[in-house]
């Protein structure tokens, strides 16, 4: 009874908090400080539930950004756009102002992605992109995106072959025996704290 | 209605297990527990929560859960283009200044790439920028070289403080109801420029008052120019604790009105009269780093370090000796100790120079200064004083310095330049291992910068400080004092201000001055803007430090110096500064009167030959008989004065005495404790002449007898939500009683009765639990 309770009282009272209750971009972030009366690291019961069966949410993109035109039709290099892969920790999503400095110009006018597009950046808005991969907090993981491209890593060994694919989409399953492996193979350190720490 | 709470990270649990329990089984089960019921949004957690009950709640949740999905609608917040070309994931490390104290601390702060919520012309959005992460000391900084204070790794919280102003504020209800609305920016200048316009208008320009806090730098600088150029009279400067008293003997005995620079590094032997030196006084960083050096920096030689005071500071635990004098006294010591040296023969009574001579009795050896008199005088006994006498003159370099409680008494002045005289004494002023002056960092008189309202000469029986240079403004700028709060209340501050037609406040934050005004145009933080000081003191060499902003800023505020310059340009005379932007200010380096003051001229010349003082003993208010108390609020070690308890991080520092977070407490000598059955955390009430508060009890061995102490800076009515309404305010009790010479409060001169009023009832939190290394009160067998 004290549950049926918590949820209906969860429920109702979600929102009160307005400028954390509305940050809600990246999914492993989501919600966490959303809910006066639930925990900081659950929001709803729906949200402990999720992360208890560690099931993510579906990555949900503002504009279905073709992958594929873009590296297989075109030729861009994945790096152009995702600079950070080569410098430091995370790859990093884009901004506007990457997509505008060739879609400025360039680009199908009556494609309502391009439309789209065109329209943020004349509001001064940005993408709300949203990561696909991630390792949840818990687990402790720090993963380093310069070192695999130093050690000639593809991006299509973690990502999957994105050069065939429209809006990306977790295709490979990031476990720590999926990363042992190629550790292993490439004998590279397999020691905990090289990753958990 | 009871709630639950998780305890912690999910639990990576076969889900079988607990879905497989049946609901009503689990009801049984929970119906054996008793659960703590949550109070606050922030909840403890569940008393009697094993693992296996935790399980069975997530079990029956998830099962639930995914019936009723009931979720927030996502993605409500726009995105703003992200201004800065940043790495994601990688840190920089950029340059900025401490803002705290006017020590001028250079930092580093490590900037990395986040998700941010920002005000954008009214807009509520997310951005991705650098945000400043953690700052450190600035290793090639000549003041603290790589250190840092608890107070200075604090700062970051003033940028991201839930309680910032983060949008110009026009008064909403009556004033001192605290009720504010936004109004955009031009409105809000307008206004400003329109008031200054009407006292332009009617030749009124002497009605525009402006109050500062003491820090040296462009910003002070523009305002000083900004207020000549109006017409203005020139600004005061604010602050609870400050220093008057020694610049001013400093300028007496040395002719420079100067805080003092010590050399510990070198010392081999120091003796601090009431400074808290390695906590909140002068310039601490520099000095714990020089006493460090004197300590343990070289093989073989320790240098000995003794403190004298009534209550035991951070600084004092620190201390070979602590010696305990009568408040007030600490002159007369200091003289004891003169006179045992210049009696010895080791130092003649001329060596002292022009300090000298400002001592009655001085040239003829201080007779009246003889070991037996000042024991009766101090309570130190007159073996003790030879003995530290023979110690000063024998260890070279040794250095005294003076500063607290000994300055803020009736007779301050006095103790300050016997303690001057001393070290011109013993050759320790401007040598290896002594005191200096840091060149340019001359205050005032010398310098035209604003005078202090708080310790101007004036004599006792004049208009209280504030009162006079406030009461016939028309227009009032505020910048960063807050001597509604930190004042004695016969000052009638509030009052006082209350009068004033229309008051501007450029804070970060309100708080109980700032509520008073009609409108408030918010600062950046010193993160988001140029920033540029001049510290007085705390290195050998002039220091001028300026740096850049370290992130954008994240609400709708403006640097006040731009502010300020806008507000002259907008005028219908306009003001002609020279400067576009406060940038530009800031990178054209010090103005010509303030880099004409590094080339100040050799002190010992230009030592004013003031009269001889007589040793006039100190006053108290309140008659001792029914105030049996000497009351002593001290600076803070977390909080100074008060003005940053709106930190959280800092009132959940532990003081380093008594280990005491986020409560106000009154220490009290133990056996004195014991004979009033007064034990730990019991309630007191603390009545002056001037009012009375209530705060937990402290018994501590490290306090005299005679003295009652406590911790400024809590005790605010209206300061953020982490300070407000929390402790007592130690200077609502004291009384307008004046250093009688400069006319500076005498803060450490009022006296009180204590009275036990209640049982402890667990305010009064302690980190440590109570005081260790102190006999328990029943020995072990």
């Amino acid at each position: 009874m004290l549950a049926t309770i918590g949820i209906a009282f969860g429920c109702v009272q979600q929102p009160r908090v307005p400028a954390y209750a509305q940050r809600a971009v990246d999914p492993y972030v989501a919600r966490r400080w959303s809910s006066p009366v639930f925990t900081t690291a659950h929001a709803t019961f729906g949200d402990s539930a999720r992360d208890y069966l560690n099931i993510r949410p579906k990555a949900q993109q503002p504009i279905d950004f073709p992958h594929k035109i873009h590296t297989d039709d075109i030729g861009v290099y994945c790096d152009t756009c995702h600079t950070g892969v080569s410098k430091g920790v995370r790859a990093g999503i884009p901004s506007i102002n990457v997509c505008m400095s060739c879609h400025a110009d360039i680009g199908d006018a009556g494609d309502p992605r391009i439309q789209a597009l065109r329209d943020h950046a004349k509001r001064g808005e940005d993408l709300a992109w949203q990561r696909v991969y991630g390792f949840l907090r818990e687990s402790h993981v720090r993963f380093n995106h310069a070192p695999h491209i130093r050690a000639k890593v593809e991006c299509s060994t973690c990502h999957g072959d994105l050069t065939q694919m429209t809006v990306a989409e977790p295709a490979v399953n990031h476990t720590m025996g999926f990363c042992i492996d190629c550790h292993k193979q490439k004998a590279a350190s397999i020691d905990c704290l090289t990753c958990h720490y | 209605m009871p709630l639950l709470t998780d305890v912690g990270g999910p639990a990576r649990w076969p889900v079988k297990e607990a879905v497989a329990r049946s609901a009503s089984a689990i009801a049984r089960s929970l119906k054996r527990r008793r659960y703590k019921t949550i109070a606050g949004p922030v909840g403890p957690t569940l008393e009697d929560m094993d693992r296996r009950q935790f399980i069975k709640i997530s079990g029956l949740t998830g099962s639930s859960a995914t019936l009723a999905s009931c979720g927030n609608p996502e993605y409500h917040l726009i995105r703003f283009i992200p201004e800065d070309r940043i790495v994601p994931g990688t840190a920089v490390w950029r340059p900025s200044i401490c803002p705290l104290c006017p020590a001028g601390c250079g930092l580093i702060a490590r900037v990395m790439d986040s998700e941010v919520e920002v005000l954008r012309d009214g807009q509520l959005g997310l951005t991705r920028m650098g945000l400043a992460k953690k700052l450190e000391g600035n290793p090639d900084h000549p003041i603290n070289r790589g250190k840092l204070c608890t107070r200075g790794q604090a700062a970051a919280e003033i940028t991201y403080h839930p309680d910032r102003v983060g949008h110009p504020l026009k008064r909403a209800g009556a004033r001192g109801e605290g009720k504010f609305e936004e109004i955009p920016w031009d409105q809000a200048l307008g206004e400003l420029v329109s008031k200054l316009d009407a006292l332009e208008a009617a030749n009124d320009q002497k009605k525009l008052a402006i109050l500062l806090r003491p820090q040296r730098g462009a910003r002070t600088e523009l305002i000083k120019q900004f207020a000549a150029g109006f017409g203005a009279p020139a600004p005061q400067t604010f602050e609870f604790f400050n220093d008057d008293v020694l610049r001013r003997a400093n300028a007496l005995s040395f002719g420079i009105h100067q805080l003092p620079t010590f050399d510990l590094a070198e010392s081999r032997y120091v003796v601090s009269f009431g400074a808290d030196f390695l906590g909140t006084w002068n310039s601490p960083v520099a000095q714990n780093i020089g006493y460090g050096q004197m300590r343990q920096g070289k093989p073989g030689s320790r240098g000995k370090f003794v403190q004298v005071e009534y209550r035991m500071s951070q600084t004092g635990a620190n201390a070979d000796e602590w010696v305990a004098v009568k408040p007030g006294m600490e002159g007369v010591l200091a003289l004891g100790i003169a006179q045992v040296i210049i009696k010895s023969g080791a130092r003649k009574a001329a060596d002292a120079g022009p300090a000298g001579m400002l001592i009655d009795g001085w040239p003829a050896g201080l007779a009246e200064y003889a070991p037996q008199e000042v024991s009766k005088r101090t309570g130190v006994s007159a073996a003790r004083v030879e003995r530290l006498a023979k110690e000063f003159v024998e260890q070279r370099p040794a250095v005294a310095m003076i500063a607290g409680a000994a300055l803020a008494q009736t007779n301050g002045l006095f103790n300050a330049l016997a303690v001057n005289a001393l070290n011109a004494l013993v050759g320790s002023v401007g040598m290896l291992g002594g005191v200096f002056f840091m060149q340019g960092g001359v205050l005032e008189e010398i310098a035209g910068g604003p005078r202090s309202a708080s310790a101007t000469t004036r004599s006792p029986n004049e208009r209280p400080p504030l009162q006079q240079e406030v009461r016939d403004a028309q227009v009032l700028m505020l910048d960063g004092p807050n001597p509604v709060y930190a004042a004695p209340p016969a000052w009638k501050v509030r009052e006082t201000l209350m009068q004033v037609p229309y008051i501007v406040s450029f804070g970060n934050f309100i708080d109980e001055t700032s509520a008073l005004a009609d409108v408030i145009l918010p600062d950046h933080s010193f993160l988001e803007s140029w920033v540029h000081s001049m510290p007085e003191s705390g290195a050998k060499t002039a220091v001028v430090s300026t740096a850049g902003p370290v992130m954008q800023p994240l609400h709708e505020t403006r640097a006040t110096g731009d502010v300020i310059l806008d507000v002259g340009r907008r005028l219908k005379k306009p003001l002609e500064l020279p400067w576009k932007t406060f940038e530009e200010m800031v990178k054209a380096g010090p103005s010509p009167a303030a880099s004409a003051s590094i080339e100040a001229s050799p002190y010992r010349a230009r030592a004013s030959r003031g009269e001889a003082r007589k040793f006039v003993e100190p006053q108290f208010d309140g008659d001792a008989n029914e105030y049996a108390f000497h009351f002593l609020p001290y600076p803070s070690q977390a909080l100074l004065d008060g003005s940053l308890a709106h930190l959280p991080l800092l009132q959940e520092l532990p003081d380093p005495m008594s280990s005491a977070i986020w409560s106000s407490w009154v220490e009290i000598n133990m056996q004195t404790a014991n004979r009033l059955g007064i034990r730990q955390g019991d309630w007191v009430e603390i009545t002056s002449r001037q009012g009375t508060i209530r705060v937990p009890a402290f018994p501590s061995p490290g306090i005299a007898p005679d003295v009652v102490a406590m911790p400024a800076g809590q005790g605010h009515e209206n300061f953020t939500r982490y300070a407000t309404g929390r402790g007592a305010n130690p200077i609502s009790i004291l009384a307008p009683i004046a250093e009688s010479e400069t006319g500076a409060l005498a803060w450490a001169a009022t006296r009180v009765k204590i009275n036990r009023v209640a049982d402890a009832d667990g305010s009064l939190v302690l980190f440590a639990g109570s005081l260790r290394e102190y006999p328990p009160e029943k020995p072990h067998r």
